[in-house]
């Protein structure tokens, strides 16, 4: 156990924490020069595209030092993205150890802040590496400032790198060696298994990647999972080399995988503890947490013979996403859909990006929202993730709605665009601490309903791409929330009913009828557009009746152009979805997602 | 079986191409023989489709510009039809000519040849639009041909008029209107303007080049249109058809009765026990294609039953109404019975309504026809 060595690269998104894993893996020799193309731990198309990694994995390395003991080193990837800090705060409990990887140029970012103390409350030795060194742009001595100000190392203790050009390996891989605890753990204890991912495999089922803490787990052992109490047979125990490799046990200190016939990642859950089905441990290890989403939308096909079809699909990205859930909902306006819940925008927008490219899905989603608890004059307390389930006006007391504390980063010059932003966005100032005299880590609480947006966005184009932003959930709270309806010729559009804080009903409400009038096409009589919250109409706009459309000629040679023009546009109807007599184009219902906050 | 079917015949050839047209044409008449000869081949193939007792009840001469051919030329081909088919005596055969292509002396030998009904192309009364739709007549040459037709004994005259031109004002049109009536003309074909593809005009107005009103003024024209024809003593016998009374066109009543016909030349399309099929448009492939094979079919279709029912449905309310008796008879009830409701909204909405055994169009409902269509079909 003494020769093994577990850590994690924590890193903000393109500091260099795909290429750093590139250049270890190269170097102990685990991949051959010729197969470290670019972030290799990165196995999904979108994770390469968008440069984030978004499910996390594992690779072990083999590594002699200059003592010529040979070393196991584990590095445990964590996912690039706020939308999975539990994930990332699992797979940094698999660990004894982190590279703290931040690019010279850029210097600490939101994110590398709210890793570092995920990492530090992991009780994690740090191994600060600056990376990027050989850029034209790098301020080594402003990041090392930043870095001993954040995590109060000494200076000699940051390693500089360039992942790119291969140089400083030797120096990282000697810290991990020789700074890097070795792990603890006794093999004699009952098991205690770790399961910091899951992933499946269409041949396998479920593969866990686990932490083995006590014990020994061997194939054909029974075992069991703490969370909800299944048993299983190992089938197959292994460690992660570039494939799996078998080795038919994993003792106390290692990482790897095991196979057990199991149909579902729900069964094999992130933070969950495995252990021998008898004489197993009794307690599991700590830190489980169910996985709650955060945000919440409705995904109707975009044909609705198509429901059984995305049902299905839906089902098939459940098995590998047990983050996902998802329940059959109606809506007057789209028909027959799901109720999605996602662990947050990127989450959403992965989930309908594979819906899409992997499923061949055409869907309609409805506005995200977040979920708010309702508490009613009678006391009681409803839970609502979608809008159309909101209790009548007259019957709420309050709404409390999720709040978030966020970190944003940002050159000082941009500081006062970031306040008007946050403003604008119901952010409640927190304070603010200087990284270096030009750079501020300035603290809000935000709703989280105004940052699944477009926040980010924005964020970014008010700071010329140079702020960064990380948040993590606080509780509820209570606000001046209210539901607002659109209607059609006075019937409900359940899909586009959204809740929204008071202030921002009157601006919300003219932009979404405004949008609609550009969209919905002039029908065979006037249609009132209106925004109403309860029976208060509060913007209104008209479209007016369509006068003409007639093909002027129609003789012999015309018919049938004419008749299959008819079924064309017939079948262009179809698409179209119907509220009362209205009918609405999809697009619509997506412009309602680009509308500016 | 017996029952009359409707001869269409193409001719392709024209003086030069209008901006606004895209009717297959060509401009050269070097091919005037071959395309007789054809005609000739075609005839034959025709006649080989038919079984003999069928008699043809209406003959349309459409192009182009038919006229343009003389009189010679027309004789010509009616001579061939009348020794291959049986026409009959009260037959409708209409000749469409453009202002500017007929004396006085040729309307006599057309008339001669047994021809009936004249439609004249005059498309405007005012010099500006007809220089820009780059016709070769004016004004006064359109009024001369009308009352030279009629001179010449025709009675049935139809004159085609286009609305919602560039730069033409409401005034202008209800000039139009107003002329078109003083004159002795017994049908009017008012088109609103058609931006079809692949024609200089369509081009001018994508460039940005030339503006035409939107559809709000183009609704307004058209139903003036139809107030000011009606009040004249005209009947709205289709969208853009009007007639005195008894003067309908027999020939369009046929396409719009969904009753059978039989194009010749090319880009001609024929309706045959259920079955539509059309020629080539090129006049060197409708050719060539005879040469070789005797016949010009560029494609075909088999209506299904359901196809059969929309085009009926559509030509029925797009014209004389949907007789009611007639569609059960071919359809049977169910799909009225499954129409019931959106039938009663459209009648509520006051796009239709019911006289007798007819389902008809409104005004509003002729202005949304097509529009009516989808909700229907």
């Amino acid at each position: 156990m003494k020769n093994i060595r577990n850590f994690s690269i924590i890193a903000h998104i393109d500091h260099g924490k795909s290429t750093i894993a590139d250049m270890l893996l190269e170097k102990t020799g685990t991949i051959t020069p010729r197969e470290a193309k670019s972030q290799l731990l990165d196995d999904m198309d979108l994770e390469r595209e968008r440069g984030i990694t978004i499910k996390s994995h594992a690779i072990k390395m083999q590594y002699t030092a200059k003592d010529g003991v040979k070393y196991d080193l584990n590095l445990i990837d964590t996912p690039g993205h706020v939308d999975f800090s539990y994930e990332v705060s699992r797979s940094l409990a698999a660990c004894e150890g982190a590279l703290l990887v931040v690019d010279a140029a850029q210097g600490v970012e939101a994110q590398t802040i709210s890793n570092v103390y995920l990492a530090i409350e992991a009780g994690l030795e740090i191994i600060p590496v600056i990376n990027k060194i050989d850029l034209p742009s790098a301020m080594v001595d402003t990041v090392k400032a930043q870095i001993i100000d954040l995590i109060g190392c000494d200076e000699e203790e940051i390693i500089l790198a360039s992942a790119k050009q291969r140089i400083g390996y030797e120096e990282i891989l000697d810290a991990i060696i020789e700074r890097i605890p070795p792990p603890e753990g006794d093999d004699t204890k009952p098991l205690q298994a770790l399961i910091f991912d899951s992933v499946f495999d269409s041949y396998r089922g479920a593969i866990a990647y686990i932490r083995v803490f006590n014990g020994v787990l061997k194939t054909k052992d029974q075992i069991k999972f703490f969370a909800n109490q299944n048993i299983y047979m190992a089938e197959e125990v292994g460690v992660l080399g570039l494939q799996k490799i078998k080795t038919g046990e994993l003792r106390a200190g290692d990482v790897g995988y095991v196979i057990a016939g199991i149909k579902d990642v729900k069964e094999t859950r992130v933070g969950d503890t495995i252990t021998h089905a008898k004489n197993g441990a009794a307690e599991p290890l700590p830190g489980y947490k169910e996985i709650k989403p955060m945000v919440y939308s409705g995904l109707y096909p975009s044909n609705s013979e198509d429901y059984e079809s995305l049902r299905d699909a839906i089902e098939k990205l459940q098995l590998n996403d047990s983050a996902l859930i998802f329940v059959p909902e109606t809506s007057a306006a789209l028909g027959f859909g799901f109720r999605c819940g996602f662990l947050g925008m990127l989450h959403m927008e992965i989930v309908q990006e594979r819906l899409e490219r992997e499923y061949n899905q055409n869907i309609v989603t409805t506005l995200p929202n977040v979920e708010y608890y309702v508490y009613k004059k009678n006391g009681e307390k409803v839970v609502v993730d979608n809008p159309a389930e909101m209790p009548e006006v007259g019957e709420i007391d309050h709404i409390e709605e999720p709040f978030v504390k966020a970190q944003i980063v940002v050159p000082s010059e941009y500081l006062g665009s970031i306040m008007k932003l946050a403003m604008d966005k119901r952010g409640v100032y927190k304070n603010t601490t200087y990284l270096d005299p030009t750079r501020a880590d300035v603290q809000y609480e935000f709703p989280l309903s105004e940052i699944i947006f477009d926040f980010y966005d924005k964020l970014k184009s008010i700071s010329r791409g140079y702020a960064s932003f990380d948040y993590e959930f606080i509780g509820y709270k209570e606000s001046d929330l209210v539901k607002l309806d659109i209607m059609l010729n006075g019937e409900k559009v359940d899909a586009l009913s959204i809740i929204v804080h008071k202030s921002k009903a009157y601006d919300w409400g003219r932009k979404v009828t405004s949008k609609l009038k550009e969209l919905i096409p002039r029908q065979m009589f006037e249609i009132a557009v209106q925004a109403a919250i309860g029976n208060k109409v509060i913007a209104r706009t008209n479209i007016k009746a369509l006068r003409k459309n007639v093909l002027a000629k129609c003789y012999g040679g015309d018919i049938t152009r004419k008749r299959k023009l008819l079924e064309k546009q017939k079948e262009g109807k179809k698409r179209m979805k119907q509220v009362g007599n209205v009918e609405i184009p999809q697009e619509a219902f997506l412009a309602v997602l680009q509308i500016e906050d | 079986m017996g029952k009359e079917i409707s001869l269409y015949v193409h001719i392709p050839f024209c003086d030069h191409k209008c901006i606004y047209c895209d009717f297959y044409s060509i401009i050269t008449q070097e091919n005037r023989n071959s395309y007789i000869s054809a005609l000739e081949k075609e005839i034959h193939y025709v006649k080989s489709l038919l079984a003999v007792q069928r008699k043809i009840s209406t003959i349309f001469f459409g192009g182009g510009t038919p006229s343009l051919m003389g009189p010679k030329f027309i004789g010509e081909i009616l001579n061939y039809i009348h020794k291959n088919f049986n026409v009959t005596e009260s037959a409708e055969i209409t000749l469409e000519t453009n202002p500017g292509t007929v004396t006085k002396e040729d309307f006599k030998e057309f008339k001669n040849l047994g021809i009936n009904r004249i439609s004249i192309g005059v498309q405007s009364f005012h010099d500006k639009d007809l220089k820009f739709l780059t016709r070769i007549h004016d004004r006064q040459t359109a009024i001369n041909s009308i009352r030279q037709a009629a001179e010449s004994g025709f009675e049935n005259v139809n004159l085609d008029l286009i609305f919602n031109l560039p730069g033409q004002t409401k005034k202008e049109w209800i000039e139009n209107l107003k002329t078109a009536v003083s004159l002795p003309v017994k049908h009017i074909s008012a088109y609103s303007l058609i931006l079809e593809r692949g024609t200089i005009l369509n081009k001018l107005v994508l460039d940005g080049k030339v503006k035409i009103g939107d559809d709000d003024y183009d609704a307004d024209l058209y139903e003036t249109t139809i107030d000011f024809l009606t009040q004249s003593g005209f009947r709205q016998y289709e969208v853009s058809n009007f007639c005195k009374e008894g003067y309908e066109c027999k020939h369009n009543l046929a396409y719009w009765d969904h009753r059978e016909y039989v194009g010749l030349g090319p880009s001609a399309h024929s309706f045959l026990q259920g079955k539509r099929w059309w020629n080539f448009s090129s006049l060197k492939m409708y050719i060539d294609k005879i040469e070789k094979s005797g016949n010009a079919v560029r494609g075909e279709e088999k209506l299904s039953g359901n196809e059969m029912l929309e085009e009926f449905v559509m030509l029925a309310l797009r014209s004389k109404g949907l007789n009611l008796n007639v569609f059960k008879s071919k359809f049977g009830n169910s799909w009225l019975e499954k129409k019931k409701k959106i039938l009663d909204e459209l009648k509520s909405g006051g796009m239709i309504y019911f006289t007798g055994d007819f389902i008809k169009l409104t005004k509003k409902g002729y202005s949304l026809c097509d529009e009516i269509l989808l909700k229907i079909i």
